[in-house]
C-alpha cells in the first residue's frame, strides 16, 4: 500500500536515488531541496512520513524538526545525517525525530526504517492489539509470555524484547543497527557480530523442532519475522 | 604613551598621593597645636584684663595696661579704645575692625615698621569701649613656616623618588613580560620549541611562565598526536581503499553475474569498514576535545556493565570463553556519557573476546574507591608485553597486523579518549596471565567551561 512521503534533501543525487527507490516500493514521494520549503510543505500534515536531511540550506534539519513539533505536527520524521558521532545521534533523537540514520547508508537500511516508521503510524491509528500473532506464534505483551503452536517458549528477557520487536515489524526487514538501537538502546557501531549471535540464539529457541521457520535472514539487509 | 612610562607615572603619582596624605596629617597636627597654645595664652590674658576692669574699673584697667607695656614684651598686644575710636592706652598703631571674640588678624604695633600676624581677643566693655589684647604669633608662625617649607621639600623628593621607583618597577615588569612576549613572537613565527625562561624565585611571573610552558607542551603534544594521526590515517586507509578499488574494478570486469554480485557485496563491505574507521577517528577527536559533556547525566554504572555483560555473553560463549560479571551489591552512580561509556566498555570486552577467548574466562568487574570508579575487563589470553602497551593504545596501533578483517586497531584508542572525556584514564595491566584493562573514572568529572 503506497504512502505519502516528503523527502527534504538538498543533494540532488541522493534525493533522486532515494525518490526512485521509494517510488518503486509503491510510495508517492514529494521533494523539497531546502529547509524552509520542506517545513512549509510538511506543515500541512498530510504526509505519512518526512525524511529530513540534517544539513540543509536556508533552514537546517533540526530547526525544521523543532518547528514541526512546536506546531504539534506529529508526522514521523526520519533524520538523515552525515554527522555520525554518538553525540550527534543523541542530539538528533532528542529534537523529536523518530529515527536517525547516518550517511552513507544502504537503501535496504533506509527502507527497513521507513517501513518500521510507517508501521508505527498504522499502529498508532489502530490501537495496539492485545496479542501479537505471527503464524502459529502467539505473543502476549502484558504477561510477556510466548507460545508457538500452543507450546510455551522459555525466553530470557532480552530475547523476549528482541522477539516482540520482530513481531511488531512482522513481514518487514529489520536491520542489525535497528535492533541495536531499538532493543538495546545503544547508538554505536559494534565491531563484532554480537547482534547476529543473539538473533541466532533466539532462532534456535523459536524455530528448532518446527517445520516452518519464522525468523528469516534477509541477505545484505538483516532479518525478518514472517509466517 | 608606552606602558613603561605609564607605569612609572602611576607609581610616582601614587607615591605623591600617599606622601601628601602623611604630610597633610603632620601639618594639620602641628598647626593646630601651635595655634591652640597661643589661643590659650591670649584667652588667659584677656580674662585677667577683664577681671581687672570688673573689680577696679577703667582706671585700674589702664594701670594694668601700662604695667603690661612696661614689661616691654615685644609680642604683647594690648589696647583700650573708647567709643569714638581713640586709643586711651596701649601699643596699637591702628585699630583693627571691631568684632567681639577671638581671631587672628594682621596688626601693626606702635614703633614697629611692619605689621605682624597676631592672635587677639576683642571685648566690648559696658561704656562702649573696646578692650583689645593678644600676642604677636611670631615664633609659632616661624616654626610653622619652616615646617611647611621642609614638608614641601619632602613632598617634592617623595614624588621624585616615587617616579624613580616607578621607572625601575616598570623596567623590571617590562623586562619580565618582554621575555614572555619574545617567546610568544617566536612561537607565532612557527617555532613551537621555544619556552619562557623560569627563574627560581617562584613569583607570579615564574608561575605565569610555567603555565605558558605547560600550555605549549600540551599544544606541542596535541600537534604531534595530530600529525601521527593524519600520517597513520593516510597510511592505514591506503590498504582498505585499495582493496575496495580492486573489488570494484574486478566487479566491472567480470562477466559472471554470480561473481559480480559477490564482488559488489565486497565493495559495500569495504566501504562500510572505511566509514567505521572514519567515524571512530571522529569520535576519538571529539572526545579528546571534550565535546559531548553537555550530554553527561547520572546513571548506574553497575547496571550498564550488567547490560553489556548480558549482551556479550553469547558471543564469548560462541568463541569458547565464559563471561563472568561480578555485579556489585549496591548501585554505582556515575556522572558521565552513558552511550560513550557503553561503547568504551564494549570495546574492551570485544578486545578481550577477540584476543583472549582462548584463555577461557573473561571477567568484568566494577568497583568504587573514594571518588573513583573502576571498570575492569580481564582475560586469560596472551596479554600485551609491557614494552608494547603504549603501542597498543595508540590509534591504529594494532599489534597483529595480519588480522585485517576485524577492527582497525582503534578500540583501545577510543576507550582511552572516552576515559579522558570523563577526566579518567585507561590502564593496561598484566592479569598474570592475560590482559587487564581498567577504566578509572572520577564519579563526577571536574566541570570545564
Amino acid at each position: 500500500m503506497g504512502r505519502k512521503i516528503l523527502l527534504v534533501e538538498d543533494d540532488r543525487e541522493t534525493a533522486s536515488y532515494l525518490a526512485k527507490g521509494l517510488t518503486q516500493e509503491g510510495h508517492s514521494v514529494e521533494q523539497a531541496t531546502n529547509g524552509q520549503d520542506g517545513l512549509f510543505r510538511a506543515t500541512d500534515g498530510s504526509f505519512d512520513l518526512v525524511i529530513l536531511d540534517r544539513m540543509l540550506p536556508v533552514l537546517d534539519g533540526l530547526s525544521v524538526l523543532k518547528a514541526l513539533r512546536a506546531a504539534h505536527i506529529d508526522t514521523p520524521v526520519l533524520i538523515l545525517s552525515a554527522l555520525a558521532s554518538v553525540g550527534d545521534r543523541i542530539d538528533g533523537l532528542e529534537c523529536g525525530s523518530d529515527d536517525y540514520l547516518v550517511k552513507p547508508f544502504s537503501f535496504a537500511e533506509l527502507l527497513a526504517r521507513v517501513n518500521a516508521l510507517l508501521r508505527r503510524r498504522e499502529a498508532r491509528v489502530d490501537p495496539a492489539e492485545r496479542r501479537l500473532m505471527v503464524g502459529d506464534l502467539e505473543i502476549d505483551p502484558l504477561s510477556r509470555s510466548v507460545k508457538r503452536a500452543g507450546k510455551k517458549l522459555d525466553l530470557k528477557p532480552r530475547e523476549y524484547l528482541l522477539l516482540e520487536y520482530f513481531a511488531r515489524n512482522e513481514g518487514r526487514v529489520v536491520t542489525r543497527t535497528m535492533l541495536l538501537e531499538q532493543v538495546w538502546d545503544y547508538h554505536f557501531d559494534p565491531g563484532t557480530n554480537v547482534i547476529d549471535v543473539h538473533v541466532s540464539r533466539l532462532r534456535r529457541k523459536l524455530d528448532e523442532g518446527f517445520d516452518k521457520p519464522l525468523l528469516h535472514t534477509v541477505r545484505g539487509a538483516g532479518y525478518m519475522l514472517a509466517a | 604613551m608606552p606602558t613603561t612610562i605609564r607605569i612609572a607615572l602611576l607609581a610616582g603619582l601614587l607615591a605623591l598621593l600617599s606622601n601628601l596624605a602623611v604630610i597633610g596629617f603632620i601639618y594639620a597636627r602641628t598647626h593646630d597645636d601651635a595655634v591652640a597654645s597661643i589661643h590659650r595664652q591670649v584667652d588667659e590674658q584677656a580674662k585677667v584684663l577683664s577681671d581687672v576692669y570688673r573689680t577696679g574699673g577703667k582706671a585700674a584697667l589702664i594701670n594694668a595696661i601700662e604695667d603690661t607695656l612696661d614689661y616691654a614684651d615685644p609680642q604683647t598686644v594690648v589696647a583700650l579704645i573708647d567709643s569714638s575710636g581713640k586709643e586711651l592706652s596701649g601699643n596699637l598703631a591702628s585699630a583693627p575692625s571691631f568684632q567681639e571674640g577671638y581671631r587672628t588678624s594682621v596688626i601693626r604695633l606702635r614703633g614697629q615698621p611692619s605689621p605682624h600676624q597676631a592672635a587677639i581677643v576683642m571685648q566690648r566693655l559696658p561704656r562702649r569701649e573696646w578692650l583689645i589684647s593678644g600676642r604677636v604669633a611670631g615664633e609659632g608662625f616661624a616654626i610653622r613656616e619652616t615646617l611647611e617649607s621642609s614638608l614641601l621639600i619632602a613632598l617634592v623628593v617623595a614624588g621624585l623618588l616615587g617616579l624613580l621607583c616607578g621607572v625601575i618597577l616598570a623596567h623590571y615588569v617590562g623586562h619580565r613580560i618582554g621575555e614572555i612576549a619574545t617567546v610568544a613572537n617566536r612561537i607565532s613565527a612557527r617555532d613551537l620549541s621555544q619556552r619562557v625562561p623560569v627563574s627560581r624565585a617562584g613569583d607570579a611571573f615564574d608561575r605565569l611562565g610555567a603555565q605558558i610552558n605547560a600550555m605549549l607542551d600540551r599544544i606541542g603534544a596535541l600537534m604531534e598526536q595530530l600529525r601521527l594521526l593524519t600520517d597513520s590515517l593516510a597510511h592505514d586507509l591506503r590498504s582498505p581503499v585499495s582493496r575496495l578499488r580492486s573489488a570494484a574494478h574486478a566487479a566491472a570486469e567480470t562477466e559472471d553475474p554470480v561473481e559480480q554480485e559477490e564482488l559488489l557485496e565486497r565493495v559495500v563491505r569495504q566501504s562500510d569498514a572505511l566509514m567505521r574507521i572514519l567515524s571512530t577517528v571522529l569520535e576519538i577527536s571529539r572526545s579528546e576535545a571534550f565535546t559531548g559533556r553537555n550530554q553527561f547525566a547520572w546513571f548506574d554504572l553497575g547496571e550498564l556493565a550488567a547490560e553489556l555483560a548480558e549482551m556479550y555473553d553469547p558471543l564469548a560463549e560462541e568463541r569458547g570463553a565464559a563471561l563472568v560479571y561480578d555485579r556489585p551489591s549496591r548501585p554505582l552512580p556515575l556522572f558521565g556519557h552513558r552511550q560513550l561509556l557503553a561503547q568504551a566498555i564494549s570495546n574492551l570486552v570485544e578486545n578481550a573476546i577477540r584476543y583472549g577467548s582462548a584463555g577461557g574466562e573473561i571477567r568484568i568487574g566494577v568497583g568504587q574507591r573514594n571518588r573513583q570508579i573502576a571498570i575492569e575487563v580481564a582475560d586469560r589470553g596472551p596479554g600485551i608485553p609491557l614494552d608494547r602497551r603504549e603501542e597498543a593504545r595508540r590509534r591504529f596501533g594494532r599489534l597483529d597486523s595480519s588480522r585485517s578483517d576485524e577492527g582497525a586497531g582503534l578500540g583501545l584508542a577510543l576507550a582511552e579518549a572516552i576515559a579522558h572525556l570523563h577526566d579518567g584514564e585507561l590502564v593496561l595491566d598484566d592479569n598474570r596471565p592475560g590482559l587487564l584493562t581498567t577504566l578509572e573514572l572520577p564519579v563526577h568529572p571536574v566541570q570545564r567551561t
